[in-house]
């Protein structure tokens, strides 16, 4: 019976050659490490965050006289709802750390280079997708901290030129953050996701374009890859029962772990908590936007300590593939970026006091000192690295830099091949 | 460590494979439709609103001949203080096509209480002479509760009841 | 390498759980005993002045307190209500300058928690001028209803800090109501994702055997 079901489908949809291709022997890279583990983690966590948010979103009122208290009624009256809130807070946080070490894979390994650009892009964009709808899913409790930050987050559009205070009205839909905001962003972190799961099967459709890297940043041959299933599943499936211990770990035992107190206060439009901070996974970015003084040059700064990412296809000259495998001073870099963000984010949770000030300011220096030293870094690296000697695999594809022609070479002899010359006679 | 060094040449033993394959889906898919649970489980009604769907009110207020309609649950309970030459009444006809003993639709023969939601289409039937008409379709029950005209196709519910001391009824627990 | 990293993982996963379920060891978080006493405490004295909204009185009964005692401390209040302050918020706004907060949430809702309202309550002292104040909470137009800033022997200030460590342990227990039921629950399920885990491990290690280098 299922047999005949699959038959005719299969005459109208491609569905047992999609399978085929795309899940069970679809080539991967036999030598990638378990760093490659977190691109399906966090579609398993995006997942979760969906039905648990929509099972809260059942329960939940989003209007500044109920939400505080309906949060309480999902949390001590609702059947399990205490498990479904502790799911959605913690997976919350769950979700940018598997995220940023996805990022971070990618970063050390420089999967983001040719012909992967379009990935990173993608991936880009849904970290922002994600980050909107974090930012918009931590008014919906409307504690202290919901509201402050809030608050002060859309303040910052303030400082766009000439539009600024029309802006702000228009995000909040009213003069300060209210029950217009709070209904809006409850109805955008509701849609939010589903973008994302768009922004996803993109991200999906181009691996399976371009395929896995993997750790030497050569393209292996296809010896070297082996179907997905059932070597894949089974790798991924075990990494999904580690992070569930120590998720789980977190969800039963510890669920206030990434929660600040003060939201356990309903939000008071009138007074201020003593010390306001974002979420964690903001704290960097937090961090970069009290650096700088002014705030439109804070705000873009953050804004742009986001989207430079983006560049790094463009930032990274060296001909030798891959990222710190083959490459010791790009190594360096990259430890040096964790380090940063690191401090970046302890400094973010500091109040602006003038010693942190003044730290904020060189972790800030240091974190667009990277990506600016990143071309000048890998062409000196490229240099030094050849002049050493090279393994034969990774030679043969470095081309020696001074018989490389500049753009105005190239395109003036690609001009003399198209216009003949007249046969001398 | 030993199949690194025999690189590959170790024979593979597929029993033990299957069996690992096999317990692998059978604990995770068990535990998958657990974790299903809590989920399902959030969507019913919470213990507080389960607590309030017991209602239990006072009865002595109620003359013979009277009737009163209590909200039980989200829906009208009729209460009827039935006289009684209506006990008599009822007791001497079964109904009309649904037919029912009055002594299985009453715990105590003076007090008629029903869920006062027509069967036909779920409209709440008027009180009139000697039972309710349903202003819907027409339905029309007896003192009883019982259909006697269609098109309601059963006769209405007799809700779980208990009455305590001969004057507190307690509506969403039997006795 | 690759034998490194899972163990490695493994071992952390193990570890943070065990270092979470340490936590929750503390000494503060033993039965339901001292929150039954904090009961007493807090519907006879506190809520004078403070409410519980989120704390019906029935919600006492999954405390362990008897349906006797319960009635006892409801007096006419409906099982189903909300344990409410009987000072009007309007007085005292009036005598005290501030509406007395919401105790429900009272022990996540400051930092240090449970430990803070414990520091809190056992901290009041007399000042030269003649008044009382707070080391931990410095400026409270809260009164030392405890009695601990003009105590003299130490049986009775012992019996303050018994007091104010069970209305902790009740403030704790109105705050989180389901830690009980969380923690139990949670037991079960990292035991069978450790189950689970482990049988994932064995067959990945398995299948990875035809994959050699």
């Amino acid at each position: 019976m299922p047999k005949r079901i699959v038959a005719w489908l299969d005459e109208r949809f491609p569905f047992t050659s999609f399978v085929r291709h795309e899940l069970t022997e679809y080539p991967t890279p036999k030598n990638i490490s378990y760093w490659w583990n977190f691109g399906f983690l966090a579609g398993f966590v995006l997942v979760l965050q969906m039905v648990s948010g929509i099972f809260l979103a059942m329960h939940y009122e989003p209007t500044t006289k109920g939400a505080f208290d309906s949060v309480q009624y999902i949390v001590r009256d609702v059947n399990y709802g205490w498990l479904l809130r502790n799911l959605h807070a913690t997976g919350a946080s769950a979700f940018f750390i598997v995220v940023y070490i996805h990022m971070a894979r990618t970063l050390y390994y420089g999967s983001y280079r040719a012909p992967r650009e379009l990935m990173w892009w993608v991936g880009q964009v849904i970290l922002i997708l994600m980050m909107a709808t974090a930012f918009m899913g931590y008014l919906l409790p409307w504690g202290q901290m919901s509201y402050w930050g809030a608050e002060v987050i859309t303040n910052l559009f303030k400082a766009t030129p000439l539009i600024g205070e029309q802006l702000v009205y228009w995000i909040r839909g009213d003069f300060a953050v209210g029950d217009t905001t709070l209904k809006r962003f409850f109805a955008l972190h509701y849609l939010f996701p589903f973008l994302i799961v768009g922004v996803v099967i993109i991200h999906l459709i181009g691996l399976h374009h371009v395929r896995s890297s993997n750790p030497s940043g050569l393209n292996l041959a296809a010896k070297d890859n082996i179907p997905f299933h059932p070597y894949f599943t089974a790798k991924d499936f075990f990494g999904l029962g580690v992070f569930l211990i120590v998720f789980c770990g977190f969800v039963f035992f510890a669920p206030d772990f990434f929660l600040s107190p003060i939201n356990n206060n309903p939000a008071d439009p009138l007074k201020t908590p003593p010390h306001i901070q974002p979420e964690w996974y903001f704290l960097p970015f937090y961090a970069i936007l009290r650096a700088i003084p002014d705030t439109l040059g804070g705000a873009l700064a953050m804004t742009i300590s986001v989207i430079i990412f983006a560049l790094m296809p463009f930032l990274d000259h060296s001909q030798i593939p891959g990222g710190a495998r083959y490459r010791p001073a790009y190594r360096v870099l990259f430890y040096v970026f964790i380090v940063d963000l690191a401090a970046l984010t302890y400094i973010g949770a500091k109040p602006p006091e003038a010693g942190w000030i003044l730290a904020g300011r060189i972790a800030t220096f240091v974190y667009f000192a990277v990506f600016l030293f990143l071309p000048v870094l890998s062409r000196l690296e490229e240099r030094w690295l050849v002049a050493r000697g090279l393994p034969d695999e990774l030679a043969e594809l470095v081309k020696p830099r001074d018989r490389r022609r500049t753009r105005k070479e190239r395109r003036t002899s690609e001009r003399d091949r198209r216009i003949p010359t007249a046969p001398a006679g | 460590m030993l199949a690194s060094l025999m690189s590959g040449h170790e024979p593979i033993n597929q029993k033990r494979r299957v069996l690992l394959r096999n317990a692998s889906l059978i604990v995770g898919g068990a535990g998958f439709a657990t974790a299903c649970w809590p989920f399902a489980r959030s969507m019913y009604p919470t213990p507080e609103a389960q607590a309030r769907g017991i209602t239990s009110v006072t009865l002595s207020h109620i003359k013979p001949g009277d009737s009163q309609i209590i909200a039980w649950q989200g829906k009208p309970v009729f209460v009827v203080h039935r006289t009684p030459a209506e006990i008599d009444a009822m007791r001497n006809s079964s109904g009309g096509f649904d037919p029912q003993n009055d002594s299985q639709r009453v715990v105590e023969p003076q007090w008629l209480v029903v869920v006062g939601v027509c069967t036909h289409l779920g409209c709440i039937p008027n009180r009139r002479e000697g039972g309710w008409l349903c202003p819907c379709h027409g339905s029309q029950y007896d003192n009883s509760g019982r259909v006697i005209q269609g098109p309601a196709p059963r006769n209405l519910d007799v809700p779980p009841y208990k009455i305590v001391a001969g004057e507190q009824l307690v509506i969403g627990e039997q006795a | 390498m690759r034998g490194a990293v899972l163990s490695i993982s493994l071992l952390a996963g193990l570890a943070a759980v065990t270092a979470i379920g340490q936590a929750r060891e503390d000494p503060r978080k033993e039965s339901n005993g001292s929150a039954q006493a904090g009961a007493t405490t807090i519907v006879q004295t506190c809520s004078a002045c403070h409410s519980l909204k989120y704390i019906a009185y029935n919600d006492l009964l999954n405390l362990g307190i008897g349906k006797q005692q319960l009635d006892e401390l409801r007096g006419d209040n409906d099982l189903l209500s909300h344990i409410a302050a009987q000072l009007p918020e309007d007085v005292a706004k009036e005598t005290y300058g501030v509406i007395p907060p919401d105790l429900s949430l009272m022990a996540s809702a400051r930092e240090g928690g449970a430990d803070y309202i414990y520091r809190m309550l056992t901290s009041f002292y007399q000042t030269p001028q003649g008044t009382t104040d707070n080391h931990a909470f410095a400026g409270t137009r809260m009164p030392d209803i405890l009695g601990i800033s003009y105590a003299t022997d130490q049986q009775t200030v012992s019996q303050i800090r018994q007091t104010a460590h069970d209305a902790t342990a009740f403030l704790e227990w109105a705050a989180d109501p389901k830690a009980n039921e969380r923690v139990t629950l949670g037991y079960y399920v990292i035991g069978y994702l450790l189950f689970l885990t482990v049988i994932l491990y064995f067959w990945k290690r398995e299948i990875w055997k035809d994959v050699t280098d």
